[in-house]
């Protein structure tokens, strides 16, 4: 049907009907000086990562991988940078969940105290981290909950949540009930129709809101601070080291490891993708 | 355009009258997040504007305390903090603003334009957040300072006789900053929004000889409001409150409402006050973002 | 006071200028102090065994330390980790004064915190540091007795004191000929080549330094006239600083003329061939001591006391001179040093700095919130 094949089209990002001739080479061009600017900071600690000096200022003074040698038996750097990747792949899938079911629950349905489920799933925003972070740690303790990496992710979730919810009603308010009402009249149950319906549609935004949890937990570091118990997260590492003026360009070295294996990962999944039939 | 479940076709007004089918559903998506937002949010929130009341950090923090005004009126007493409100508030407009209108042409370009890159290039927007801010602004300092890039650049060519001071630690660097920093995430939610509209609306204003601009006007953009509103809140909230930027490139004109709050914890454990200047800002911005909604009318754009 | 970065390849200089206020002071410790205790036989240097029946690699356990980052690496534990080597020890995080503090109010579990001066008084008012029997600290006779005064509080120690350096200001040599006061802060001619660190507290130091203030007793008055005055001095500043990898670009870019700055951003400078000089004001340097203290209520007291006798120990102190260029409050190993290169450098041969060095007093609780308050509202109002 041509609802379906609209849909369809509608739903894998890129591919949306083109509204005419609305000046490509400049939206282009846009695109590309964002990421210019956004990457052009990464490629200066590029450059200082290869820099024989352990200030981060011109003039450069040589070539050097001393800061990469030295970088790779930091354990405790190490230990930090996974502690990151843990607590964030974690603390975003549930940021995700949870925001999937504000925004369905906010968009969907009609019941009291829907104004205020929304505000509160977007509260976190007002508050600041230092805030909620000496609070929570204040709840933990008198709880006796262990503080650990584990009540990290769990705040990030909450701190997360505003985005993901924000960012799939935002998606979900702009598609119609036609497509689930046709779907139950059919004879499909709602957790039917959520997963065959409502979630493909969802499904970029949802992505979306998950890269972006992930990535606001990677660099958070409020929370961390007060909630890491014995374990350090990458940015409060990063953190305390910032006293040691020496160590300043293995960090910087271990930030640029970091991005270049996740570009390389991206790039390969993009490679994949494309030969792909 | 109707949005939102609270249209619904004509002849389906009898369905409301039996139970709703879906309510499982809603029970099974209600508890998890109810729990999760009282037990984790609003608990440490009732702590924090407990705390507002304390008069000192001496003993116990758990323990019962003699509530009292002293943090309220050593704020209101000073001026100076809600002098600072004031203007972060502003800051953050300023910022939210022109990150939204910056973001729009890029969340544009990935759904129309990107084809089916769009996903990657999107996710390039995003992965440079995962190298450390610190480190990042830290690389940017370097490039704006009297020793960096951009002066060496310039006096080479001849155009400055002496290094410009202005580009770092005031009040305009910590704005480009922050918009710079927000821009990518300001797309996500009208990226989202775009990513959903119909095309058989932008085929039938064609076929109506709408040009490209009104096809935009009056299709694009209306359909893309959701995303827009969420873009900017997303945006202007929590930068009321921010301090890690200011601390870094505001120098001492710089810096804001959060680097204060942020000081009082983490410099002066002075729980207390910080907690008082805490609520005083999540009441300002609460009472400011729903000024907002109520002149934006929120009714059109998230189908409350 | 808070810890700072080390000097960068600095060699000796606070150790030379521990050992230099060794003498000066007059310590009581001979610098040829023998490391005594109970004879079970380990080697000289090591802790003793307080008296138990288990030998000290027997001895098991969990220990958990609130730390500053970088003080998990075991060379800055070595001697209890040798001695002890079936305890586990795990480290939990503090990044400022302010916040070890209020994380040891707010229900932390750690056994042993590390503050430094201008902070322990809160611990003590408020019950969360326990008494420390220096009896069964081995290499109690090695700390200097100016020291021991540092974590004592009515008569009673509760801390142990470890490492130490100066604050004084440090400047370029190219901009500015010689600093002879903290008062070149204040230098309307240096406007925007200045950078003070973000601390009132510190603010208030320089203040009393300046004008002759007793510190631990401001009054309203002169309370007024530091706020005036900071806030005069506020716009001077390129920036403020928060931590020596702030500052120390800005000083080798030639930015910042003049700073409040301890003496890991001197040497880190001088290390990279910056025109630099460390000022001997004539009002006298300042000096920050770190402490190790025991949580009130732990139940490993004894295995806590055992760790910061061990961090006394002499392996622990050369770690702490040799790699982070620290000093260390073991004045064995200050005397143990021999390594000349910066003495120079530091002018540490001079007694009269040590003579005249400012250590840093505790603040009572209110005095923390007046000042750190006012600090906040200089900020704020600019």
């Amino acid at each position: 049907m041509a609802i379906g094949a609209a849909a369809r089209r509608g739903r894998t990002p890129g591919t949306a009907a083109r509204p005419r001739r609305l000046g490509l080479p400049v939206l282009r061009g846009i695109y590309w000086l964002v990421i210019g600017l956004l990457y052009l900071p990464i490629a200066v600690l590029l450059v200082f990562s290869l820099n024989a000096n352990t200030v981060l200022a011109f003039p450069l003074r040589g070539f050097t991988l001393e800061w990469y040698e030295r970088l790779l038996s930091t354990p405790a750097l190490l230990n930090a940078v996974r502690n990151s990747l843990v607590v964030a792949g974690v603390s975003s899938v549930a940021a995700t969940a949870l925001g999937t079911g504000v925004a369905i629950l906010v968009s969907r349905f009609q019941f009291r105290g829907r104004s205020a489920l929304a505000g509160l799933a977007i509260l976190p925003l007002l508050v600041p981290y230092v805030v909620l972070a000496a609070a929570l740690f204040v709840v933990f303790n008198a709880l006796g909950v262990t503080l650990s990496l584990g009540t990290v992710a769990v705040a990030h979730a909450v701190v997360a949540l505003p985005y993901t919810t924000l960012i799939i009603l935002a998606r979900l308010v702009a598609a119609e009930p036609q497509l689930e009402e046709a779907a139950m009249d059919l004879g499909a149950s709602y957790p039917t129709t959520l997963r065959l319906v409502v979630l493909p549609l969802a499904a970029p935004a949802i992505a979306a809101a998950w890269i972006t949890a992930f990535t606001v937990s990677f660099d958070e570091v409020a929370l961390a601070v007060f909630l890491a118990g014995r374990d350090q997260t990458f940015p409060v590492y990063l953190l305390g080291q910032l006293r040691f003026a020496q160590t300043t360009p293995v960090l910087v070295a271990a930030a640029v490891l970091l991005m270049g294996g996740t570009l390389t990962l991206i790039l390969l999944a993009d490679r994949i993708r494309r030969r792909r039939p | 355009m109707t949005t939102g479940i609270a249209s619904k076709p004509p002849g389906e007004a009898t369905r409301g009258r039996r139970l709703d089918p879906r309510r499982g559903t809603f029970w099974a998506l209600s508890i998890p997040s109810w729990l999760v937002v009282s037990l984790l949010l609003v608990g440490p929130l009732a702590l924090m504007v407990a705390f507002s009341f304390r008069p000192d950090m001496r003993g116990a923090l758990l323990a019962p305390f003699e509530p009292s005004l002293r943090q309220f009126e050593q704020i209101a007493e000073s001026g100076a903090y809600l002098r600072l409100l004031g203007t972060s508030a502003l800051m953050a407009l300023a910022v939210a603003t022109i990150a939204t209108l910056a973001a729009y042409p890029v969340a544009y370009f990935l759904v129309f334009r990107a084809g089916r890159r769009a996903a990657l290039y999107l996710v390039l927007l995003l992965v440079p957040f995962w190298t450390s801010y610190v480190l990042r602004v830290a690389a940017w300092k370097v490039m704006l300072g009297s020793d960096g890039v951009i002066n060496t650049a310039l006096l080479g060519l001849g155009v400055i006789g002496e290094p410009l001071d202005a580009l770092l630690y005031n009040r305009t660097a910590v704005i480009v900053t922050l918009v710079y920093v927000w821009i990518p995430f300001a797309s996500l939610p009208i990226l989202a929004a775009l990513g959903r509209i119909d095309i058989r609306l932008h085929e039938a204003a064609a076929d109506l000889y709408a040009s490209p601009f009104e096809q935009f006007r009056r299709v694009t953009l209306p359909l893309s409001l959701p995303g827009i509103a969420a873009a900017f809140l997303m945006v202007f909230i929590p930068t009321v409150g921010e301090y890690v930027t200011p601390l870094l490139v505001g120098g001492t004109g710089g810096s804001m409402y959060g680097n204060t709050i942020y000081s009082f914890f983490s410099r002066a454990a002075n729980w207390p006050l910080g907690s008082a200047l805490s609520t005083v800002m999540l009441l300002v911005t609460v009472g400011l973002v729903l000024v907002g909604l109520r002149i934006v009318r929120p009714r059109r754009l998230l189908g409350t | 006071m808070r810890p700072k970065g080390f000097p960068g390849h600095v060699r000796g200089s606070v150790v030379l200028a521990i050992a230099g206020l060794v003498s000066a002071c007059g310590g009581a410790s001979p610098s040829t102090a023998p490391t005594t205790g109970p004879t079970v036989g380990p080697p000289a240097g090591t802790p003793s065994a307080a008296p138990t029946e288990v030998p000290p690699d027997q001895v098991t356990g969990s220990l958990v330390v609130l730390d500053w980052s970088g003080y998990e690496v075991e060379d800055f534990w070595r001697d209890f980790k040798d001695t002890y080597a079936n305890v586990d020890v795990a480290f939990e995080f503090g990044i400022s004064d302010a916040d070890i503090y209020g994380k040891m109010k707010g229900g932390s579990q750690a056994d042993v915190f590390h503050p430094y001066t201008g902070w322990l008084q809160f611990y003590v008012d408020e019950g969360l540091v326990e008494e420390i029997d220096t009896s069964k600290l081995a290499n109690w006779d090695a700390v200097p007795d100016s020291f021991k005064a540092l974590g004592q509080f009515n008569g009673k120690q509760y801390f142990v004191p470890w490492d130490w350096g100066f604050t004084s200001i440090l400047y370029r040599t190219d901009h500015i000929a010689s600093v002879d006061s903290w008062a070149v802060l204040f230098d309307e001619q240096y406007r925007g080549h200045l950078s003070m660190w973000d601390d009132g507290p510190g603010a208030v130091t320089v203040s009393s330094y300046i004008h002759g203030y007793d510190e631990t007793a401001i009054t309203d008055e002169q309370l007024a006239a530091i706020k005036a005055e900071w806030t005069a001095q506020a716009p001077l500043n390129l920036t403020y600083w928060a931590s020596e990898a702030d500052l120390i670009p800005l000083v080798e870019a030639g930015d910042v003329w003049a700073a409040y700055a301890w003496q890991g951003a001197y040497a880190t400078a001088l290390a990279d061939g910056a025109p630099v000089a460390y000022a001997n004001p004539t009002e006298g340097r300042n000096s920050w001591v770190g402490v190790y203290g025991i949580r009130a209520g732990t139940p490993n007291s004894d295995l806590a006391l055992r760790f910061l006798d061990a961090k006394l120990g002499e392996a622990t102190g050369n770690s702490l001179v040799n790699l982070y260029y620290y000093g260390s409050s073991n004045a064995d190993v200050m005397a143990a040093i021999t390594d000349e290169t910066l003495k120079q450098a530091f002018s540490i041969d001079d007694p009269s700095i040590l003579e005249t060095t400012n250590f840093t007093p505790n603040l009572t609780a209110d005095q923390r919130d007046a000042w750190t308050a006012m600090w906040e509202e200089i900020k704020a109002s600019q």
